[in-house]
Parts: C-alpha cells; structure tokens; sequence
C-alpha cells in the first residue's frame, strides 16, 4: 500500500514539474513573441515619423518654421497681400522689405499678437506693402509674395521668408531659395507663381508701387505700419511702434 | 519586486482608455467641424497645433487613430488572457512611441502647446506602463 502511495506520489509530482516547465516553456515563447511585435511596432512607428515629416516638411527642404507658419494663417482668409475679412472695418498697412531683420523680428513676435487679437476676430485686415529700402533682392523677394498673394498664399510666404531670412544683401535670395519658399508656403502652381514673379507690368510694377506710395508717406525705415478706418484721418501712419498694444490701441481707434 | 494584480493592471488600463477615446473623440469631432480644440487654460496653443499640417498623417487626422488605438486598448484592458496581453502592450507601444514623437514636434517644431494632445500623451504613457507590466509580469500564466 505504502509503496503505491509513493508510486503515485511520484508520478504526480513528475506530472506537475512537467507542467511547470510546460508553461514555462510556453511564457518564454510568448515572449519572444511579444518581443519580435514590439520590434515590428517599433519599426511601423519610425515609418510613420517619416511620412509625417516629410509630407508636413515639404520633402528634403532645409526650411524652418513651414508647419507653424502654415497653421498660422489657416482659417484666415487672404487676398492679394491683405489678410483677413475684407469687410474689416480697420485697415492695418505693414510696409516691410522682406530682406530687413527688423521686419523679421516683428513678423516672429509683434504682427502675430495683432493676428490673433485683432484680424482672426474680424476687427481688421493687415495689408503686407513691399518698401524695398535694401536693394535688388528685396525687389525679387517682394515681387515673389505678391505673386504668391495671387494664388492665396501672399502672408504664408512673406512670414516663411522672413522666418527662414538670410543675411540681408548676401545673395542668398536666389531663385532656388525663392522657389523653396514659395513651396514651402503651399502655393499651389510653381510654374504659374514663376511666371507672375517676373512679370514686369504686374508683380515688379506693384513692389515699385509700394515703394513709392511709401515714400510719399515719409516713411523712414521698415517695418512702418499705418492705419485707415472709419474714425482715422485718411493713413495714420504709426511709424515702428515697439509693442503689439500700440498697434492695436490704434485699430481700436480708428474703428 | 512584485507585479500589481493583474486585476488592478487592468482596471487602472479601463479607466484610462475610456478616458482617452473621450479626448481623441472631442479633438476628432471639433476638427471634422472645422474647428480647432479650445484649450483649457485659455492661449492659442491648441489651435495652432490642430492647424499645423503635423495634425494629419496620410491625409487622416491623427486624433482618428488615437480613437482607434485606445478603443484597441479598452478592449485588450477588458479582456483575459494571453492574446489581450500581448495586444495591450503591442498598441500601447505603438501609442507611446508616437505621442513621443508628437510631443518633439510640439515642442521643437510647432513651438505650441495643446493641453488635449499633452493629456493624450499623459494617458498613452500610462498605458504603455501599465501593458508593459501586464505583459512581462502575467503572460504565459493562467488567466
């Protein structure tokens, strides 16, 4: 009797360490499984990175800022150089030269505060004027945004540009560089913005427009901004004011 | 060190998948609406990062697939067994890894904050947490 007891007693300990080693066996299995899907997931995840990337990058361009210039502007309607609705009461002018780094500093910190504030409520439009104070290029970089503001993306060029800005006068505002910009702001018909650019009577005729109507302002230097509405006497030119608030205390005025 | 109960491991993933298909879902149907999140805090952090052109992967809006995954993980979460362990941690990991990368983007090249995607984020991580435990501490054992 004993000795069946213990035959047993054997047996069913046999049993039970070979079904430990069973699910052992089986936990390590599902491990490595788990192992090579996490491997697999690791791999779709960086293919998805890259598919972002370069589908929000506009390819293998070297350019700053293009996804948070682009979100910028969204849901803001453009015309021309004029950002906004166009039944805004308050015109805000902004002479700038797209080589100035001024202008720059102005387009990264001042100008957006004034399009959230005051042009995505519909309390004024900002109109971009090309006042080109620095030379040939800024003539070329000028012409390029109004020939961009023709396809509907004037404002997301002028603050790529600036965003992506070399030192002024250097040669760096190349045709490749132009192009690279104007890709990056999303206009839609390259062939047709390239066309536009040059035209002497259209976009070139409008940056020396620009120029001189601000010359006959006595603008001095750029970025100047000015303001026309129902309560302002014709142009109120502001100069450079230093701060978003003075620009918009004038809109409010103006209005 | 111990292992949670699976039990709590998997209530804790209910509750936090539940809670993120509530966010996807919000950010999802303000944006087919041609809106954009209001954040919470106030600022235009939210709108700018739903705006960006980061806020669409192959021309779907990523908060459609954070839908996907974390209904994916309520019911990995809400089921035993081997298969939904390994599902759980499988997603979770995939989740995890992307709102990573969101969050690089947010930071360093959107240069805005949306509270909704940060508490995407938040919630992911959990996750992953929580499947990565649930997977190295349980698979292999009895339901």
């Amino acid at each position: 009797m004993s000795g069946k007891s213990s035959r047993e007693a054997r047996r069913e300990e046999r049993l039970r360490a070979e079904s430990e080693g069973d699910r052992d066996e089986r936990r390590k299995r599902l491990l490595q499984i788990g192992s090579a899907a996490a491997f697999l997931v690791i791999v779709a995840v960086a293919v998805a990175v890259v598919i972002t990337q370069s589908s929000s990058d506009g390819g293998d361009t070297n350019l700053e800022d293009v996804a948070l210039v682009n979100g910028e502007f969204q849901g803001i309607p453009q015309s021309g150089l004029t950002l906004g609705e166009k039944s805004a009461k308050v015109t805000l002018l902004e002479f700038g030269d797209l080589q100035c780094p001024v202008c720059k500093s102005y387009a990264e910190g001042i100008v957006p505060e004034v399009i959230d504030s005051k042009v995505r409520s519909g309390e004024a439009k900002i109109e971009f004027r090309n006042f080109t104070i620095i030379g040939e290029e800024s003539i070329d970089a000028g012409a390029a945004a109004v020939a961009a503001g023709k396809q509907g993306r004037g404002w997301n060029f002028i603050e790529l540009f600036y965003r992506n800005q070399g030192i002024e006068a250097s040669g760096y505002v190349t045709d490749e560089f132009l192009t690279e910009i104007a890709k990056g702001a999303g206009v839609p018909d390259i062939a047709k913005w390239n066309q536009n650019r040059k035209d002497q009577a259209g976009a070139l005729r409008e940056v020396q427009r620009s120029t001189e109507e601000a010359q006959k302002l006595n603008l001095t230097g750029t970025p100047s901004f000015a303001v026309i509405g129902p309560n302002s006497d014709g142009v109120e030119v502001l100069g450079t004011p230093g701060d978003a608030g003075t620009i918009e205390r004038a809109i409010e005025e103006a209005s | 060190m111990r292992a949670p109960a699976e039990g709590t491991l998997r209530k804790v993933a209910t509750f936090a998948a539940t809670f993120g298909i509530g966010v996807a879902t919000y950010i999802a149907i303000v944006e087919a609406g041609g809106g954009s999140p209001v954040c919470v805090a106030g600022g235009s952090g939210c709108h700018t990062v739903a705006e960006s052109s980061y806020s669409h992967l192959l021309g779907v809006n990523i908060a459609v697939f954070g839908i996907a995954g974390y209904v994916l993980l309520l019911a990995a979460a809400l089921l035993r067994g081997d298969a939904a362990r390994m599902a759980g941690f499988v997603v979770a990991l995939g989740g995890f890894g992307y709102s990573l990368f969101l969050t690089y983007l947010e930071i360093f090249k959107i240069e805005a904050i949306c509270q909704w995607c940060v508490a995407s984020a938040v919630l992911m991580t959990l996750l992953f947490g929580l499947n990565a435990v649930r997977m190295v501490g349980y698979v292999g054992r009895p339901a």
